[in-house]
């Protein structure tokens, strides 16, 4: 971010109210150039679109929580966690009852590591050169996280179609191929699925 | 191209990206019970996770940095995600998966 053009202070200011790695790396440049404000929240907007079908993913688990428990638990999701919190719900390893502590404590582990990660890269920026590739361990948490879900014919073929997609849309911007990459790949699962053999229906979470 | 954003702007761009971040998030989850949708979309969005993160990864792996794909063997990314992957086959742990991973493309990115 301070090599984006953005000063310490503003820097930090960012991390921690913008919980949005790749908001703020496609709003950095806007912001260095001077783009209308618009133009700067309507990316983060559009950046952001892969988190409205998480919510709708996560919606029957909390319907029955406060407002302000269901609007905090939403804002500290991340890819990782919302990722995590479904793998234990199809696992059957989610606590019948207190998910939401549950996943307040896999949140909240996660935006106290990625703050003060964030915020020693933003002080530090200057002293890491990036040519180590450290940032490549980013994705690899991400197979680790994709790997293991990748167990059945229909979670195969979904995969298979997002990566397709997303390579193909790649050139769109402001990410809009990944939100494009995400639909083709649920679509793409729920039809293998229900092409696949007939099984008992699953738990559908439902909170009780 | 203008001058950088600074100052009040600065601040009002933060906050109008704080704000977008927000609205995203909590949007369904907000809207809780009155929000109910059709069971079938409910079931499918249990493929949101994996299929968004290949879509993030693929991209990631295959593109870095250019506008072709690169399917060549000898892409360190490809090489780190692929020995991360033949780890994952027979264990769970992230730090292993991390660690054979970086030391693959690492060793790719300093001897092909």
């Amino acid at each position: 971010m301070v090599k984006g053009g953005l000063s310490v202070p503003w820097a930090i200011l960012m991390s921690l109210t913008v919980y949005a790695g790749s908001a703020q790396l496609a709003a950095l440049p806007l912001i260095a150039t001077g783009m209308p404000l618009w133009v700067i929240v309507a990316t983060g907007l559009v950046t952001n679109l892969r988190f409205v079908i998480y919510s709708a993913a996560l919606r029957p688990y909390f319907a029955d929580q406060p407002m302000a428990k269901r609007a905090a638990l939403g804002f500290f999701m991340t890819d990782f966690t919302f990722t995590l919190f479904m793998r234990a719900a199809q696992e059957g390893t989610l606590p019948e009852r207190h998910r939401d502590a549950w996943f307040a404590g896999v949140c909240s582990n996660n935006w106290m590591t990625w703050q003060v990660c964030a915020i020693t890269g933003i002080v530090a920026a200057s002293y890491v050169p990036t040519d180590w590739g450290l940032e490549f361990t980013g994705t690899l948490a991400l197979v680790a996280l994709v790997g293991p879900a990748l167990n059945a014919r229909p979670a195969l073929v979904g995969a298979l179609v997002a990566g397709v997609v997303a390579l193909l849309a790649h050139g769109l911007p402001y990410r809009l191929g990944l939100f494009a990459a995400a639909i083709a790949g649920i679509v793409a699962a729920t039809l293998a699925d229900s092409w696949s053999t007939p099984r008992p229906p699953r738990e559908s979470g439902e909170a009780s | 191209m203008s001058a950088p954003v600074e100052g009040i702007v600065l601040a009002a761009a933060i906050f109008g990206l704080a704000l977008s971040t927000f609205i995203t998030r909590t949007s369904f989850l907000l809207a809780g019970a009155r929000a109910r949708l059709n069971h079938r979309i409910e079931m499918a969005l249990r493929y949101a996770p994996v299929c968004t993160l290949t879509a993030i990864i693929v991209p990631d792996v295959l593109m870095h940095g250019q506008d072709a794909a690169d399917f060549s063997p000898l892409n360190p990314r490809l090489i780190g995600v692929l020995a991360s992957a033949l780890w994952l086959v027979w264990s769970r742990n992230i730090l292993g998966c991390l660690a054979l991973g970086m030391g693959a493309y690492s060793l790719a990115r300093l001897f092909l």
